[in-house]
């Protein structure tokens, strides 16, 4: 091993008492047979209970789907109707596409503690399959390019009519793409493992999805290199898409709206959001799905602090918007407060602003809260709330902007705040039941947590003596 | 006639003497491998580390698609030779967004083939393999010849094989 890396962990047997509040258990190490068993049989259904969720997440999901339809036929062409499925996709992408960043930034920077987290964080990115469906609504809806004869503003300067919504669906297409990848990548070894002892189907999937993986050296050392091409190609396309869908979706629609900053403020926040719901992910599956023996307060932590970190970034990205605006006065300045942020609704932005970044903020400062399992999904929580407020306020408030108004130069009158009626209920809670399911539905083939990154975990760690008290002992093999 | 044979360790340690015996008997690097459950850090065994070229697949695919970028938005654009905004018939920043999507579409598709290609999968013939491997096993497999096969087997037994497979 070419570097080692020690880290305090445990508590010292002169100053138990302060210390053993202060620090955390260190893991207690797993044999990989042991590993091998228990991960291929949580994939079972009847193992943890998991199938009667997915029934009542699936009838929710085709109840959003029916739904969905319905409103289709009803409201066609009527853009104000369709803000908050806009909002929910938008949340729903900036959620589960972000996850994927939590396992690959740090994979590529070899920490170690990702390992158990990757594979749940990757399965995160299957949600963008659902977020596609409900696009289609929506492309549905978008204005073309030429309203009334005269081309809107829009990043298409000379494009095609249909270009917003021909290339939001390549891009959403590629990023699927590069989310199936960057999956099989990681999940190859385990198909393998899944061949080798698991039953009846899934062990005819795994054979077939193997294709003949025994690991061998140049396996192995073309999985990682896999690994991190496909996790740098989901980067670039992520952040594509949230240029893409934040630019299309909402500020295009909005005359006089013209920020640089948004669609970087939007990976931001999404990045913020993955990161949130991969806690909760994992929260779960410690709680429901016997997977305390592999999910350590280390990776909690970790998440933690980077949690916090984004929450002040969400600060930074807005306040370098906001002031533009606020200093700038022009007409279309005034508008993007007047509307954005005080107008019909202000209370969502105040909610918004509480939730994504004040509450987080002096939540997750307090080093025993990070240091807490419940403490940093209580955080966790309070973020995708926040971001959820974020995306009704940009979209709903977008698409309520009547296509007869586009072509103003910047909005003098603003449409009044839309609320949500029954339908979009149902399609709100239907399109987040889908992103669960397919989720969920991902775990019952392959186990929550990678058997050969959970392996790896335990063949680089060791618990070591170090003078009178405890650490870890983390080898980083490159 | 060629023959596979497999020497399965439960201790790392004896794996990595089974290579260097192996060396010592005389086989050459290429012909016998390591297969394990998880990646052990590269060269832990004293094993032969071939090279790849997956790097060339994507960078291949970015170039493809960056060209048909470029003749997809000029072409469109001196066919339609419309004057947007004062600015030049072939606008860089109006081309940047589909060079970009159509370089990374392309970039992402030719690597997933390049991870099929470069993985050596599918692997249809992947000899004598043992299921505990993916349970913490380390194996040790060599293709030799049919009258060297028992000098290979007596060196993998030599560094303590709990388990001799043949195929």
């Amino acid at each position: 091993m070419a570097s080692e890396a020690i880290h305090s962990g445990a508590q010292t047997d002169a100053h138990s008492g302060t210390h053993e509040e202060a620090h955390h258990e260190l893991p207690a190490r797993v044999e990989p047979d042991v590993i091998t068993s228990e991960l291929v049989a949580s994939t079972d259904s009847n193992s943890t209970g998991v199938r009667n969720w997915m029934w009542i997440l699936g009838i929710v999901t085709l109840v959003g789907i029916g739904v969905g339809f319905a409103k289709l036929l009803i409201e066609w062409g009527d853009q104000s109707e369709w803000g908050y499925t806009a909002a929910m996709v938008a949340f729903l992408f900036s959620v589960f596409g972000g996850a994927p960043l939590v396992a690959i930034a740090p994979t590529l920077a070899k920490a170690n503690w990702v390992r158990p987290v990757a594979r749940f964080a990757a399965l995160c990115s299957l949600a963008s399959i659902v977020c596609t469906i409900w696009m289609i609504p929506l492309i549905l809806n978008l204005p073309m390019l030429v309203v009334d004869g005269a081309r809107r503003r829009s990043i298409w300067f000379e494009g095609p009519d249909v270009s917003p919504h021909m290339w939001a669906l390549v891009s959403m297409i590629t990023l699927i793409t590069a989310a199936l990848g960057l999956i099989y990548a990681y999940a190859l070894p385990d198909f393998a493992a899944m061949r080798d002892h698991s039953t009846g189907w899934k062990q005819r999937f795994g054979s077939w999805m193997a294709r003949g993986w025994i690991g061998t050296t140049i396996q192995w050392r073309t999985l990682r290199l896999r690994i991190g091409m496909m996790g740098t190609l989901y980067f670039f396309t992520f952040v594509f898409v949230h240029f893409i869908i934040s630019t299309d979706f909402a500020m295009s629609l909005v005359p006089g709206w013209r920020d640089a900053i948004f669609p970087m403020y939007h990976a931001i926040s999404s990045i913020q959001a993955g990161l949130a719901v991969t806690v909760l992910g994992l929260w779960a599956a410690r709680r429901y799905m016997g997977m305390d023996k592999y999910l350590h307060l280390d990776q909690f932590w970790s998440i933690g602090r980077l949690m916090f970190a984004f929450t002040l970034l969400w600060g930074y990205f807005f306040i370098s918007a906001f002031i533009v605006y606020w200093y700038g006065r022009s007409g279309s300045d005034k508008m993007w407060i007047d509307y954005l942020i005080l107008g019909p609704y202000f209370w969502v932005f105040i909610l918004g602003v509480l939730f994504i970044w004040f509450t987080p903020w002096w939540w997750l400062i307090w080093n025993r809260v990070r240091r807490s399992y419940n403490g940093t999904a209580i955080g966790a929580g309070l973020i995708l709330f926040g971001v959820f407020l974020d995306r009704v306020r940009l979209y709903v408030a977008a698409w309520a902007v009547p296509e007869d108004r586009i072509h103003e130069r910047f909005l003098t009158e603003y449409p009044s705040a839309v609320f949500p009626d029954v339908m979009d209920l149902f399609i709100m809670v239907g399109a987040l039941a889908g992103c669960v399911f397919v989720v969920l539905a991902a775990t019952r083939v392959l186990p929550i947590l990678s058997i050969w990154d959970v392996q790896q975990f335990n063949l680089l760690y060791r618990p070591v003596n170090y003078m009178k008290t405890k650490v870890s002992l983390i080898g980083k093999p490159d | 006639m060629s023959k596979s044979v497999l020497g399965l360790y439960s201790d790392p340690n004896q794996a990595a003497d089974a290579m260097d015996a192996l060396k010592g008997a005389g086989f050459p690097l290429g012909t016998f491998d390591v297969l394990t459950g998880t990646p052990y850090p590269e060269g832990a065994f004293g094993e032969h580390v071939p090279q790849h070229r997956l790097f060339r697949f994507p960078a291949f695919g970015a170039i493809i698609g960056f060209t048909l970028a470029i003749f997809l938005t000029a072409a469109t654009q001196i066919a339609y030779p419309l004057v947007t905004g004062g600015k030049p018939i072939l606008s860089l920043f109006a081309m940047l967004v589909i060079l970009y999507e159509m370089s990374m579409l392309s970039a992402v598709i030719s690597t997933v083939v390049g991870i099929v290609i470069e993985s050596r999968l599918p692997n249809v013939n992947p000899g004598v393999y043992d299921n505990r491997i993916t349970e913490g096993l380390i194996g040790v497999v060599i293709t030799t010849d049919d009258d060297k096969s028992d000098t290979a087997i007596d060196a993998l037994n030599a560094a303590g094989a709990m388990e001799i497979k043949q195929a």
